[in-house]
């Protein structure tokens, strides 16, 4: 009898979790209502304004929708690696960037981890880590242990840093968690412009000052490409005489058609692509600019360039005389003389004119010091100012700055202004990073949804319940009281520890609820055989959840295992899913088993049942 | 109310037929698999799909033509929803050049009906080999789980004619998704991770299902003379027939609700659960425990069962 009191109090004390659980959820849903109620703007603010401390406990604990329900973003987004590893090298070659290059290819096409696949190239050359990697001394074996920790400490970083630019655009409830050895992963509810924040979140904004080489020495090596280019291509001619002459290289689709440049016989290649001033600037129409990055690229054009200098392009267009846009061209020195590290404070103006959005930036003590002899010592040269590889200004020192002020301009709109002060702030990314993966729900499909998962989470129970009282009457009614319990205890936990309901959650708790039923259905079939044998109630009650008991224990510790298994190994919305699955799984365990058997006990001492009463 | 009052069905002498029916039914499906392969979504095969619905009816090959003629390469398909298309094409980092490039000459060349970009997805395809690769992983691990621990609560002859089960259950789902793959507008029947959550919610319905009836066979079996075991299985699977019915019914009835009202995103899965219930029913009866069966006829062996004194 000590143990049926107990189990009453259980129960007690499990719908009043539940109910305490959900109860900020339902203030939630009628307070909004409440809000969308009043006819004009004012009284809903005023109301919003005297309730605002409920509304916002309300919305805190209340059942969190997920990314599908509510609409937003999901991004995984990967740090690349490779390129970290070859920032760490030193005394490069031309070996180690085939081998690295080959590293790349392999990385992209298999999910091996690229520490390994680095290991396995180098071996399979037979040589050391150590002739790049830190010290000679160095095994290989604690070259990739250090390796290792550098890839974590840059992928936490890369965490932190975007969350920094996330939680200063201002994103409520973002989740940013990290996968495996690359992998970050970001989840933004409600965001509208998609494309401002993937391109706040992409870009490495490294930051950097670079000395400009003289014009006269860019045109002579653009002229020096262009020879060079003149030449090979009449080799290339004479060598593949049958060639189509029409080849054209292939260009990624949507991007503008490439210029034909190879068209029969160019006298200046180059100059197809790149047009010179007579001030000595260069730029490169818009329609060539592909082209023109890939010419780039190329490692024996690279060779041509003057020692320790890059060819870079213009972040923005201007726009010429034709009206078309033109980006200029720039020769600068591989080396930066400054880099972002030093910069502490950012922010988004218009320029002295008014028009024009810049953003201003100032130095840490040690880069203003460093600022000062840089400036100083080249007056009348220019530097460029250079964001992730492309130039956004190259202005002419005209006097040394001794306050460690800076100014990026060059930018089109204040938006811009205002997310470059962003990732400014927030600091450069220790490698690049590539979205590798995607999800973007509108708020008109997530509304869909919604109401989709509650028709079915109605019908569903419905349909059920309406089932298990036709087929088994008075013990049907038990089995539906567990039942709702069961989805009460479902939500509650999922709004105690702050998860979110997802559509394919939902679907968990569609199943459940098909699914719960179950342990009583094996109860009352038992109990209905006990019935048959001409035993009382009372012991058939008895014997039937005694007997059933192993049937039901067998069959929910399979489903809770693969539900389990499914969690571990899904992600995202599998996850949800088997989240659902399995808090009702062990939830019927109680509901179906301990509840019912509550009620039939109540029933039974009160005289209340018959042999009728399990249909 | 009673469907099954007492049923007295030999399951055991008509094994053969339902072992013939099974093996047609693999073997159906490992054709198709053979040789029409399966639908894989972006989610194992990586791309980008974005969902467009219009305000009023539109027509497909309208759309399609103005996407073209815009440079989206890709596939146009009619979505399980009202006035809405899926686009699928090759994977493409930047969405956003994507998105606007479709609704850019959606806006231009079809007027008067306004349309929404409601869903994109995009899948690189490093992802998509990882996805496969956990997808194997959870599938492979669950089974093994399965076999621990109806060896350790059973044997090991039940726990693997239960296993066989489940194999035989995913199989015949995995074979109808390749015979009906892109049949139906309503639902393509894409392979994708949603599938791989209903393969192990399968694996977990049937293994219950044989569970229980392995439970009666157990509590029955102790101490009969093994040529009482025909009579003792046939028993035990009548006596659990009618809880075996009942709870897939009241299963079917919740996945049905799905199928209907959950909408395109979850159709696929509702299917497969749905099929694999019907099955996972079947193969509880007809494969799992006939097999426990003829494994001891085979080896001759009595049962040493473990666990629950039988009370």
């Amino acid at each position: 009898m000590k143990n049926k009191r107990f189990n009453l109090f259980l129960i007690a004390v499990v719908t009043l979790v539940a109910a305490w659980s959900l109860w900020p959820t339902w203030r939630d849903y009628t307070l909004s209502k409440q809000l969308n109620s009043f006819g004009s703007v004012q009284d809903s603010l005023k109301f919003a304004l005297s309730h605002r401390e409920e509304i916002e406990d309300a919305r805190k604990k209340s059942l969190k929708l997920g990314l599908d329900l509510r609409g937003g973003m999901h991004l995984v987004m990967e740090v690349d690696q490779v390129d970290l590893f070859e920032q760490k090298a030193w005394n490069k070659d031309e070996k180690f960037t085939s081998i690295m290059q080959a590293v790349r290819a392999k990385s992209t096409e298999s999910d091996a981890r690229v520490i390994d696949l680095l290991v396995g190239a180098f071996r399979s050359d037979n040589i050391r880590l150590s002739r790049y990697f830190y010290d000679i001394r160095n095994s290989d074996q604690e070259i990739v242990g250090k390796l290792e920790k550098e890839s974590a400490d840059a992928l936490n970083r890369a965490k932190e840093i975007i969350r920094n630019r996330i939680d200063q655009y201002g994103v409520a409830e973002p989740v940013i968690t990290t996968q495996g050895s690359r992998k970050i992963i970001i989840e933004l509810p409600g965001v509208s412009d998609e494309n401002r924040v993937r391109n706040l979140l992409k870009g490495t904004a490294k930051l950097e000052f670079r000395l400009l080489r003289e014009p006269e020495v860019m045109v002579r090596t653009l002229d020096r490409i262009n020879s060079y280019l003149v030449q090979n291509s009449t080799l290339a001619k004479e060598s593949t005489v049958t060639a189509s002459p029409s080849v054209t290289p292939s260009t990624p689709s949507g991007a503008a058609p490439a210029p034909p440049v190879n068209k029969t016989q160019s006298v200046n290649p180059l100059y197809d692509l790149v047009g010179v001033f007579q001030n000595g600037s260069a730029y490169t129409p818009e329609h060539s600019r592909e082209s023109l990055l890939t010419l780039l690229r190329r490692s024996d054009i690279q060779a041509l360039l003057p020692m320790d200098t890059e060819l870079l392009l213009a972040a923005k267009p201007d726009i010429g005389k034709t009206g078309e846009k033109l980006y200029s061209l720039y020769l600068v020195k591989k080396a930066p003389e400054l880099t972002g590290g030093v910069i502490t404070e950012a922010k988004a103006t218009f320029g002295s004119q008014g028009v024009q959005p810049e953003v201003l930036m100032s130095m840490n003590t040690e880069g203003t010091g460093k600022w000062a002899r840089i400036t100083g010592a080249n007056i009348g040269k220019r530097i460029a100012i250079v964001l992730d590889g492309a130039v956004y200004s190259a202005p002419v020192v005209q006097s040394k700055i001794p306050n460690g002020n800076s100014v990026i301009n060059g930018i089109e709109s204040l938006e811009e202004a205002k997310d470059l002060e962003i990732v400014l702030k927030a600091g450069a990314l220790p490698a690049p990073v590539r979205i590798t993966e995607e999800r973007s729900v509108g708020p008109s499909l997530g509304a869909d949804y919604i109401r989709a998962g509650v028709q079915s989470l109605g019908w569903a129970f419905l349909a059920v319940s309406l089932f298990m009282l036709l087929y088994y009457k008075k013990a049907g009614i038990a089995a539906d009281i567990a039942l709702v319990l069961n989805i009460l205890i479902v939500l509650s936990v999922l709004a105690g520890f702050n998860a979110s309901l997802s559509l394919p959650g939902i679907a968990g708790i569609v199943l459940t609820i098909g699914m719960a039923v179950d342990a009583n259905v094996l109860i009352y079939e038992r109990i209905r055989e006990e019935l048959a044998e001409g035993k009382s109630v009372a012991t058939a009650v008895m014997q039937g959840y005694d007997r059933a008991f192993s049937s039901i224990l067998d069959s929910h510790v399979t489903t809770l295992s693969a539900a389990f298994l499914l969690y571990t190994y899904g992600i995202g919305p599998i996850q949800g899913f088997a989240v659902t699955l399995m808090i009702g799984t062990s939830a019927s365990l109680f509901t179906a088993i301990v509840v019912t058997r509550e009620i039939f006990h109540i029933l039974l001492s009160k005289n209340l049942m018959s042999d009728k009463s399990f249909g | 109310m009673r469907i099954f009052q007492k049923t007295n069905f030999n399951f055991i002498r008509n094994r053969k037929i339902a072992y013939g029916f099974s093996i047609i039914l693999l073997l159906a499906g490992m054709v198709s698999l053979g040789v029409k392969g399966l639908n894989y979504g972006i989610d194992f095969r990586g791309g980008s799909e974005v969902v467009i619905r219009f305000e009023k009816n539109a027509d497909v090959g309208q759309i399609r033509s103005v996407l073209d003629a815009a440079g989206v390469s890709g596939t146009l398909k009619q979505y399980g929803m009202d006035r809405s298309f899926l686009l699928s094409t090759v994977f493409q980092g930047d969405t956003g050049q994507l998105k606007s490039l479709v609704s850019n000459a959606l806006n231009d060349r079809i007027k008067g009906n306004h349309h929404e970009i409601v869903r994109i997805d995009a899948v690189g395809p490093s992802i998509a080999s990882d996805l496969k690769w956990s997808a194997l992983k959870a599938l492979i691990a669950s089974l093994l789980a399965i076999l621990l621990y109806v060896g350790i609560r059973f044997e090991i002859k039940f726990a693997t004619a239960g296993v066989v089960a489940i194999f035989h259950d995913i199989l015949t789902v995995l074979g109808l998704f390749s015979i009906l793959g892109g049949i139906f507008t309503f639902m393509p029947l894409e392979m994708d991770q949603s599938i791989i959550a209903a393969f192990l919610t399968i694996a977990g319905y049937s293994i219950t299902d044989t569970v229980v009836v392995y439970d009666r066979i157990r509590e029955r079996i102790r101490g009969q003379k093994p040529s009482d075991y025909e009579r003792i299985f046939n028993e035990s699977m009548n006596q659990t027939l009618s809880r075996t019915i009942i709870t897939s019914g009241t299963v079917l009835l919740s996945v049905f609700v799905l199928f209907i009202f959950a909408g395109p995103a979850i159709r696929g899965f509702a299917f497969a659960v749905f099929a694999g219930i019907l099955i996972g029913t079947y193969s509880s009866i007809f494969v799992a425990a006939p097999l426990v069966y003829d494994w001891l006829k085979i080896t001759k062996s009595s049962v040493r069962l473990r666990g629950s004194k039988a009370a």
